[in-house]
């Protein structure tokens, strides 16, 4: 059996943000590196959030950001929530249709092609808009924010889980290209949040911390990437892994320090 | 023993004096485990069981069903642990057969639960090459396949018919044979690696530590020469070593990290086995309430190699009963060393699997996703292969396949008459193979009597 570490894809961040990370999340290499837990905590942190947003069955969800729709199969499956996924990349939704079919969850599972700054969906027809460790990566995050309170109906709730950063307080190296995709060098703080959804016409309602998770994971991540720099070919591919691996720890340092951290928070649309 | 990780839990164990079958409890002091129960005749007897309550509570999780072997050689007549084995009521197969060929030794160790030795034993035996083989046939029959069988003794390297019983084994096509030695013949004979590795023989090398006086405690002699000499023979010749390292408290709990350090950086050596010392035939003075266990084994390693193992690196391995043994996996490739359960969220596999019918198979199974969702083509190692991987008895073949080296730290708390508690032995699944063809669980064959039952007719 031949074992390797799977290339990244090339990445074009200044031109194609939004896609780029998209791009990236769908790539085998990345889906290595984070185990196919693609945000901290893993499921069980979607169905906390889910909690907190108040998910009853039956309701209506739509997933921003879904990547190959884990959690629209998980909300579905585990919560009888009938669930809509959008995302920009088109292997990550292929792939997630392929995997609603394969759970016999087709009928309530349904995955679209789209931008989260122009959802391809009609005003006011979902309970909950959820969005999982996205918004950070969202290059406006106003526009972001307000399409999901667009597409809400009076009195839904929009559910963020996501990194927070004391963003002055971080150092350098977290403010990188490189650390936008890994949702931290754009990740704002918890007031920054709340701010951002009171003006889409959303009130917070719910707060809570996870850090541990986040801390969880950046370990995962961090381990990956070590045995990822012992697989890669010398050179600038290896090189490249150890630059990643000195990033996971700076971050590791952050979160311990409490500048960068993982919030799960939930509005509801009042206007 | 499906406890539900409550305590105190109830067992049954025996009286260390008398050897009594008694019924016994597992209860928690000071945040440790002990096992207590009282004889008629020797009154209230103690032993601490596990060093930390919290992860005794944490590791019943990894207690899974286990498999159950071919065939059954006795019935269950008295009750556990009188009817060994394995009769009706053992709940594991058996991952490692133990053939102990001889009761001679070129040692004179004080700790020896063999009771071995260099002079004339009035109680000794040495095997001949026909009873070994019919052993391993015995074995055959019950596993089928067997996974793993050692040779050991006595020193099994100073018995003539050595390598032909080595031989043997490989012939009924056991995939992992080795040879439990103290190094003596490795280190002085030049033709004896290039032997082992001829037949493709693993050595199990006793590996105490480095300092004089964990030598002086443990073999009575300064053998760090021999053991040095007997490591580069068997990298010179391609024999693969584990190092097994007795450990007690008090002498060489301060080596653990160093064993290990230098297990990693020797060529020959792919894995360390530590075993808190068994209080069984000769062994020093003790305090059974302070002996050691795994607990204070993993965190020794850790609090010594801080830059590479923490606690959470060491899973409980499901196969036997869950504080029995404890394995860590690990690649290493000169710059960097990374333990491989940091890099899977164990819980989320053992949470999600209690529906399945072999739960016990999907640790393993998901550090082995680690690399097959990177490959291409080739074969699947079976499942059956990987469960005895936990076991501590080889490698996934891919990590063998690429630059990097896997590494394997194992802990290993084998039970005495102070420790036995039936409802781990039950899951037990090493075991001594005797010229009977019976197949009697390592720990009872050290502490209810059965080696002085075997011993005593072989004489």
């Amino acid at each position: 059996m031949s074992v390797g570490f799977p290339e990244l894809p090339s990445l074009d961040l200044a031109g194609d943000p939004k896609g780029c990370c998209a791009r990236l999340y769908e790539s085998e290499a990345a889906r290595w590196l984070l185990d196919g837990e693609l945000h901290p905590g893993g499921e069980r942190l979607t169905l906390r959030l889910a909690e907190l947003a108040g998910l009853a069955p039956g309701q209506q969800v739509v997933d921003i950001a879904c990547g190959s729709g884990a959690t629209a199969l998980l909300l579905a499956r585990e919560l009888g929530a009938q669930a809509v996924g959008v995302d920009l990349g088109a292997g990550a939704i292929e792939r997630a249709q392929r995997e609603a079919v394969a759970a016999g969850l087709a009928d309530r599972v349904r995955i679209v092609h789209g931008d989260a700054e122009a959802l391809p969906l009609a005003d006011a027809t979902f309970d909950i808009a959820l969005s999982e460790c996205s918004l950070c990566t969202f290059p406006d995050k106003q526009r972001a924010v307000a399409e999901m309170a667009r597409v809400l109906r009076p009195g839904g709730t929009i559910a963020i889980a996501d990194v927070v950063a004391e963003h002055d307080a971080l150092p350098a190296a977290l403010r990188t290209a490189a650390a936008r995709i890994a949702c931290v060098a754009d990740a704002r703080s918890e007031d920054d949040y709340t701010a951002l959804l009171r003006g889409a016409g959303c009130e917070t309602i719910a707060v809570e911390r996870r850090d541990a998770e986040l801390l969880a994971m950046i370990d995962r991540v961090e381990a990956r990437l070590r045995v990822a720099r012992m697989l890669a070919p010398p050179g600038e591919q290896r090189d490249r892994v150890r630059e990643a691996v000195a990033l996971a720890r700076i971050a590791r340092d952050e979160v311990a320090r409490g500048t960068l951290g993982y919030l799960l928070l939930v509005a509801r649309r009042v206007a | 023993m499906a406890t539900g990780g409550a305590l105190p839990a109830a067992t049954r164990s025996i009286c260390p004096h008398c050897r009594a079958v008694l019924d016994a409890e597992l209860h928690e002091r000071d945040g440790r485990v002990f096992l207590r129960r009282e004889c008629p005749e020797h009154g209230a007897v103690e032993a601490l069981a596990y060093g930390d309550a919290e992860r005794w509570r944490a590791v019943q999780r990894f207690d899974k069903p286990g498999a159950s072997p071919l065939l059954r050689q006795t019935a269950a007549e008295l009750g556990c642990p009188s009817d060994c084995g394995i009769c009706p009521e053992h709940a594991q197969h058996t991952c490692l057969g133990i053939i102990e060929v001889n009761t001679a030794c070129n040692l004179d160790c004080p700790v020896c639960f063999a009771e071995s030795g260099t002079g004339h034993q009035a109680d000794g035996y040495s095997l001949s090459l026909e009873q070994v083989e019919a052993m391993l046939d015995a074995f055959v029959a019950a596993e089928g396949r067997p996974e793993a069988v050692q040779l050991s003794g006595g020193e099994p390297s100073i018995h003539p018919r050595i390598l032909d019983m080595l031989g043997a084994a490989k012939a009924r096509g056991i995939a992992l044979v080795m040879l439990n030695t103290n190094g003596i013949r490795l280190a002085r004979d030049p033709r004896f690696a290039p032997a082992l590795a001829g037949l493709g023989v693993h050595v199990y090398l006793q590996f105490d530590g480095f300092d004089d006086a964990t030598h002086l405690a443990i073999r009575g002699r300064r053998l760090q020469e021999i053991k040095r000499a007997a490591l580069d023979r068997c990298a010179a010749a391609g024999v693969g070593v584990s190092l097994a390292a007795a450990v007690e408290r008090g002498v060489n709990e301060h080596e653990l990290g160093a064993i290990v350090r230098f297990g990693v950086e020797h060529p020959a050596v792919n894995g360390v086995f530590f075993q808190p010392v068994t209080h069984t035939g000769r062994h020093p003075a003790f305090d059974p309430l302070d002996r050691l266990t795994n607990v204070e084994v993993i965190r020794g390693v850790c609090e010594q190699l801080p830059e590479w193992f923490c606690e959470d690196d060491f899973v409980a391995v499901p196969c036997c009963s869950p504080t029995c043994r404890s394995a860590t996996y690990a690649l290493y490739d000169g710059e960097d060393l990374v333990p491989l359960p940091r890099l899977v969220d164990v819980d989320r596999y053992l949470g999600f699997v209690t529906n399945r019918a072999v739960p016990d198979l999907e640790v393993a199974a998901a550090l082995h996703g680690l690399f097959s969702a990177s490959a291409a083509g080739g074969t699947e190692p079976t499942a059956d292969r990987l469960e005895c991987v936990a076991c501590g008895v080889g490698l996934p073949a891919e990590l063998q396949a690429i630059a990097a080296r896997g590494f394997m730290v194992v802990t290993q708390d084998f039970q005495d008459a102070w420790t036995l508690d039936v409802g781990k032995l039950r899951k037990c699944c090493v075991a001594e193979i005797v010229p009977d063809g019976r197949l009697i669980p390592f720990c009872a064959y050290n502490s209810v009597g059965y080696r002085e039952q075997v011993r005593g007719a072989l004489a």
